[in-house]
């Protein structure tokens, strides 16, 4: 073990490690199948070390799961941060830092040859210019310094007044704690906040799904795509099938579910000239093209289709290019209103109708009505019918409703099938 | 511009507190401070690396280690940062930390800078229609009060109609302000005034607020929130059977992702999942248990089962 670091080199690594341990927390040394023993117990050991406070251990048969007991209801920030944080560095990488950064905090403009004679004389360390250059340059690419020519040569020089305005400002670092738990690129957020040393003691987020971030370093580059309208290549794994493929499309929107979290990139293809879906967890890079000179226009068209889509899905299993679902409920006035409301805000734009006393209609009609189902189910036990033009739908939702009645020992031998018979 | 980069690594800023220490620092000190501010292994990679002067950036006097930086060091914006904050100042919901004044001085700071992401480029499609409204002047001024009291642990003067109606006026103080992302709502976690009873967590929305009035009072006592929401969770989790079908496995592993559970693999297809809550999640729960159909069962506990059942009796009533 002499050569274990807790540094990291590359991140697609380690996500899918902390991914595995995060959501299956059941795996043994031997289920994971894909690495070496030496390697697994290596990653291992570096999540205990960077997340120790949430990692749980149980002790099976097969050996001791490692799993990330994590309650977001409980937490001021996103444990899985600490994965981002993990990069590996060499000694003059970490000494330029702090020194360049130090030599130019009072604003002045420097070549590289002169900060390494400041180095030298002022902090007694001695660095090769090209060193020197190389960070400097590198540094300006990050935006930590500014690069300009002054006459024949390059300075560089550093402007800390954004930092020091943002020191001052609490309603700013108000904004940071909360944007780090809740919105896009919380990691960011999250390393703003401890720059300006301060941490979260205000917010909590419910519905806060803390495995995504992960995905981070792929939204990245989706989103620079998207910026710059270029088409690309995306390498995928399905998690199903362990099945690795390519696609090209050009990226067009994010799709986040709140429910899970999930995230989805929305592109459009142009061999099969259709728009698709792709888990983010999935997408394992991202590669840019060329600029697609037709990208405003399928965006466009992405949007004219929005109130079509029920989720992710542009196309249902039965082909049809539209269908149609019709619920009816039944809701007690007034005091089960509540189900009415929740019509309203949780049926994305489905027509609600009250059709007699206690009784309202829910209607859509969406590309695919098969995503709807884990919707429909949230209200069991005010079905009075359900009917769709796609009659897979249909069935579905009775065979497993009839198999969660044969599951919990309720009788339904006496159901009228009128419905069910449709299937 | 590099998400994953050493300029934000935990170890670049354990050094960077070290670094702006007003005093030399004894060994002593620095192993403490690495316990609280690194992970749990990097005592054995910064120590020795600092001692051996691989890492050049303290002189050594003696016993002790002085800085050869500024104590007034501090680490520029990077561009990704940047164009992180630019993209907040399109968010819906800035408003209600920033004035107007502020946003635009932020905004013309960051005049040359691209955001790094446009809110037309994610869609969150399934939540929910009702959000809160963020550019209510009622509302955001609510909010500031709400985030000032929670800070300064101060009494608030609270008018509210609850969602039954009901008008409801207490003194609370602020424990946390809750965001829901599925809702689009904050609500506030809070304390009632109430010497004789046991402290315990009020949920009120903010847009359900008609008025919300600071007071004088302060809550003197800590409080430990974590201690008072784990105290509320049932004694006995629920207990789930996951059938790997359809994907199940997988797709409840991540949607119950943010709830405190623990799974276990019983054979090949079948897993059991054990999962905390308390009786304002029980609800919501009981309803995202019914969204995964016959791919989950309720095994326990009684109380869960028996509501489950209940729903399931109402729909076979109904069809019968």
């Amino acid at each position: 073990m002499s050569d274990f670091q807790e540094l990291i080199k590359s991140f697609p690594k380690i996500r899918e490690y902390v991914r595995d341990f995060f959501v299956y927390g059941f795996k043994t040394r031997t289920e994971f199948k894909e690495k070496s023993p030496r390697t697994y117990d290596n990653q291992r050991r570096r999540l205990e070390s960077w997340l120790t406070p949430y990692v749980r251990k149980d002790y099976v048969q097969k050996g001791s799961n490692l799993s990330l007991a994590i309650d977001s209801n409980l937490l001021d920030t996103n444990p899985l941060f600490q994965v981002w944080k993990t990069k590996s560095f060499t000694d003059n990488d970490i000494v330029l830092h702090f020194l360049i950064l130090d030599l130019l905090q009072d604003g002045k403009s420097l070549t590289a040859e002169e900060i390494t004679d400041f180095l030298l004389t002022r902090y007694e360390t001695l660095f090769d210019v090209q060193a020197v250059r190389r960070k400097c340059n590198t540094y300006a690419r990050e935006g930590l310094l500014c690069k300009q020519k002054s006459g024949k040569t390059i300075v560089f020089s550093l402007d800390n007044s954004l930092a020091e305005w943002l020191k001052s400002n609490q309603n700013i670092m108000d904004a940071l704690s909360f944007y780090q738990m809740a919105g896009n690129f919380g990691i960011i957020g999250n390393v703003l906040l401890e720059q300006l040393d301060c941490r979260n003691q205000s917010f909590r987020v419910k519905h806060s799904f803390f495995v995504h971030t992960l995905e981070d370093a792929i939204l990245f580059d989706l989103v620079d795509a998207m910026n710059k309208k270029s088409a690309i290549n995306i390498e995928i794994k399905s998690s199903k099938k362990e099945m690795k493929s390519t696609a090209n499309c050009i990226p067009l929107q994010i799709f986040t579910s709140t429910r899970s979290g999930r995230r989805f990139l929305c592109g459009y293809l142009n061999g099969s000239k259709r728009f698709t879906c792709f888990r983010l967890d999935s997408i394992k890079k991202v590669i840019p093209l060329d600029e697609s000179s037709e990208y405003d226009e399928l965006f466009t068209k992405l949007m004219q289709n929005h109130p079509r889509l029920w989720g992710v899905s542009f196309q249902s299993h039965e082909r049809h290019h539209l269908d149609t679902l019709t619920m009816t409920l039944h809701a007690l006035e007034p005091t089960e209103h509540y189900i009415v409301e929740r019509l309203n805000r949780e049926g994305r734009g489905g027509t609600v109708t009250r059709i007699a006393r206690n009784t309202y209609r829910y209607e859509i009609t969406v590309f695919d009505c098969n995503e709807m189902l884990p919707w429909i189910r949230t209200f069991i036990g005010r079905i009075i019918s359900l009917e769709c033009t796609a009659k897979s739908v249909e069935k579905r939702f009775y065979a497993d409703l009839y198999a969660m009645y044969h599951m919990y020992g309720i009788a339904s031998d006496n159901i009228d099938t009128t419905n069910a018979s449709k299937k | 511009m590099e998400l994953f980069s050493e300029i934000y690594s935990c170890y670049y800023r354990v050094l960077r507190h070290l670094l702006c220490s007003q005093n030399p620092l004894t060994i002593k000190e620095i192993y403490n401070r690495i316990c609280q501010e690194g992970f749990e292994e990097s005592l054995l990679s910064i120590v020795p690396k600092i001692e051996s002067g691989a890492w050049d950036l303290f002189q050594k006097n003696g016993d002790l280690y002085l800085s050869k930086l500024s104590p007034f060091f501090t680490t520029p914006l990077s561009a990704l940062e940047k164009s992180y904050l630019k993209a907040l100042l399109s968010d819906p919901r800035i408003g209600l930390f920033l004035d107007e004044k502020q946003r635009e001085t932020l905004w013309h700071m960051l005049a040359s800078v691209p955001p790094l992401w446009k809110q037309e480029q994610f869609c969150y499609y399934d939540r929910f229609a009702d959000g809160d409204p963020y550019q209510d002047k009622t509302y955001r001024q609510n909010f500031r009060i709400l985030l000032e009291a929670q800070k300064k642990h101060q009494y608030l003067d609270i008018n509210y109609n609850s969602p039954k109606g009901n008008r409801v006026h207490h003194y609370y103080v602020p424990v946390r302000l809750e965001y829901s992302v599925k809702n689009d709502k904050f609500r506030v976690l809070a304390l009632e005034q109430n010497p004789h009873r046991q402290k315990k967590l009020e949920i009120l929305n903010i847009d359900r607020m008609e008025t919300v009035k600071p007071t004088d009072k302060i809550l003197s006592s800590s409080v430990d929130i974590n201690s008072i929401i784990q105290k509320s969770y049932y004694k006995e989790p629920l207990k789930l059977h996951i059938i790997n079908k359809r994907n199940a496995l997988e797709r409840a592993m991540l949607h119950f992702a943010n709830y405190e559970k623990n799974t276990m693999k019983i054979d090949e297809k079948l897993y059991e999942c054990l999962i905390y809550y308390n009786q304002n999640m029980e609800t919501e729960l009981l309803i995202e248990v019914l969204s995964f159909g016959p791919m989950l069962t309720v095994i326990g506990n009684e109380r869960f089962l028996k509501s489950l059942k209940t729903r399931l009796k109402r729909q076979r009533d109904l069809q019968t």
